[in-house]
């Protein structure tokens, strides 16, 4: 009896801690135990005990393929090495002050880019993309929809979030942008009104930076006019999992992996975003460097 | 060798606050490649001394003498100075470096391991050392062409020169140490001058000219000179490297090297 009596007692008590910390801290998902850094999974989905060897489908005709494949990705980098930096002469890498990165032209423009919604968490937003009229421009447009799931453990939701896949060279080697002669993203889009985010991700080192992004806001006007944005590099600031850092550094774009648009401004409705294309320039008349404070935290005194 | 394996460590801590100062996420990778690869070679140099102390009896530097010791401890301190195959460490971490902390690591980060390597040289297997040699001549200039990045192309132009001071150091060691104090003076010269003009990339050097004339004139003649061109002091080390090469019958080689050095001049006269 007083076994049971204290175990009631302390399972009161670790309860009412769980509800208290919750209460004050506010997280983005109301977790009831400590989720492993780094994976995310469902509630209620299992964890995924397959070994290694086993997820394995091995086809004869698929491998010939993909080593034809990467070896004439690795001729090919093996013969752009004579002719330039990124197989441009050296004097087009010295000359350029604006070069567009990515523009939609053709079905296979979107095959660069990656649509998810709230929908991977248990959402019901919902997004799509499509290429414009004439094949002239892209559009993602779909319904937002904050109401979150009901799993128990999910608080917010409401969000879409287009980015750029990585870049691969031969044998799925990271290929990273550089962008280190520019100062300033440019994009030419036609939105709704809505306020997105412009997310961009450069090469990390260390894993617990791996959900570093840099963002800037980005606010359509709507209307029938093409709007264009320019941003300089300087502007974005460091977001580690969604949450500003308090150590802000400069986005280096020497080494940089994606870029990604992302609303979530928790108005439920219709969206829509048309992107012509996004394009980085050299605007000589900005010299700042970061547009932030770089303040020492504890300062000696 | 205990001694010398302590200053080497010692030297490794001292210079990663300095490398770590720019509290940048870029130099604390940086600072951890450095770290990692100097702590690997300081523990195989202490690895092969205690085997050759073990075997032989023997812990002085230049008394290292069982061949397997030799060849580990040439293998470490060629991951130490960045020689090819040992080299991917040195162009990512110079370029997660600013130019000050850059030219230390290039030039005075490099006179350690050769302090040791020119103690050894005598009981150095011959072929490991023209094999290293090569290669890293070969690595460095293709490795360097079409960088854009100055501290990654300086990075390149290091493991070529330090080929070029490994290869000739079985046949006469005051050649590389002449062929080290010159690349340590170009290099140095490079790094300040870049330092001055505030320029990491290709780019802004090729916009120099009307701010800084002297400076980029003294740019040019700084990578002329690394690139080895005559009348250049750069030029010296390099033929007298060739004509001992020749002088103890390796025609081939003083011709891949030769080749070599006009793969990194290509990159210096772009």
């Amino acid at each position: 009896m007083a076994l049971t009596s204290a175990r009631l007692l302390t399972r009161t008590v670790h309860e009412k801690w769980i509800c208290a910390h919750s209460l004050t801290l506010r997280p983005l998902v109301c977790i009831n135990k400590a989720a492993f850094y780094g994976e995310y999974r469902r509630p209620g989905q299992a964890q995924d005990r397959t070994p290694p060897w086993k997820k394995i489908r091995f086809s004869f005709a698929k491998g010939v393929q993909g080593i034809r494949k990467h070896f004439g990705l690795l001729k090919d980098e093996a013969m752009e090495r004579w002719v330039g930096p990124q197989g441009r002469p050296l004097i087009e890498h010295m000359l350029e002050q604006t070069r567009v990165q990515w523009e939609f032209r053709g079905p296979e423009s979107l095959e660069q880019w990656l649509v998810s919604t709230d929908r991977e968490i248990g959402g019901r937003s919902e997004a799509y993309l499509k290429l414009g009229r004439n094949d002239s421009a892209c559009m993602l447009y779909g319904t937002l929809c904050s109401t979150p799931p009901r799993d128990g453990e999910t608080c917010y939701s409401g969000y879409c979030t287009l980015r750029s896949r990585q870049l691969l060279s031969s044998f799925d080697r990271k290929k990273n942008i550089d962008w280190s002669s520019f100062n300033t993203l440019y994009i030419r889009l036609r939105g709704d009104g809505r306020p997105w985010m412009i997310n961009i991700a450069a090469e990390t080192y260390f894993s617990h930076q791996k959900d570093d992004l840099y963002n800037y806001f980005l606010y359509t006007r709507g209307g029938p006019y093409w709007q264009d944005v320019k941003i300089p590099f300087s502007k974005f600031f460091l977001s580690s999992r969604g949450r500003i850092q308090d150590n802000q550094h400069p986005l280096w774009l020497d080494k940089v992996s994606t870029i990604g648009f992302t609303l979530g401004d928790k108005a439920d409705g219709p969206f829509q975003l048309e992107i012509d294309f996004i394009a980085v320039c050299n605007d000589r008349a900005h010299t700042e460097e970061f547009a932030y404070e770089m303040y020492k935290r504890n300062p000696e005194v | 060798w205990f001694l010398a394996w302590m200053g080497l460590e010692i030297n490794t801590m001292a210079i990663i606050p300095l490398m770590a100062q720019q509290h940048h996420p870029r130099a604390t990778e940086a600072t951890t490649k450095y770290f990692l690869t100097q702590a690997t070679a300081a523990a195989m140099i202490l690895f092969a001394s205690t085997m050759n102390a073990w075997t032989m009896g023997d812990w002085n530097i230049n008394q290292i003498s069982h061949p397997l010791a030799t060849t580990t401890v040439t293998l470490a301190l060629a991951l130490k100075i960045g020689l090819a195959p040992m080299h991917f460490w040195l162009p990512e971490v110079l370029q997660g470096l600013n130019l000050t902390t850059g030219l230390v690591l290039s030039t005075w980060q490099k006179l350690a391991p050769f302090a040791l390597i020119l103690q050894i040289s005598q009981n150095t297997n011959p072929a490991l050392l023209t094999t290293l040699g090569v290669m890293s001549a070969l690595v460095g200039g293709w490795g360097g062409l079409n960088q854009t990045q100055l501290r990654k192309l300086l990075a390149y132009s290091s493991i070529a020169h330090l080929g070029w001071m490994i290869i000739i150091l079985q046949f006469m060691p005051a050649l590389t140490l002449l062929n080290l104090t010159i690349y340590i003076t170009m290099t140095s010269t490079m790094f300040l001058s870049l330092k001055i003009m505030a320029s990491t990339k290709i780019n802004s050097l090729a916009l120099a000219w009307p701010k800084t004339p002297t400076l980029t004139t003294l740019i040019m003649l700084s990578l002329l000179s690394l690139g080895g061109l005559p009348p250049l002091t750069g030029f010296m080390p390099k033929w007298l490297i060739l004509q001992e090469l020749a002088k103890q019958d390796l025609p081939i080689t003083a011709t891949i090297m030769a080749m070599s050095a006009l793969l990194s001049l290509f990159f210096y006269l772009r």
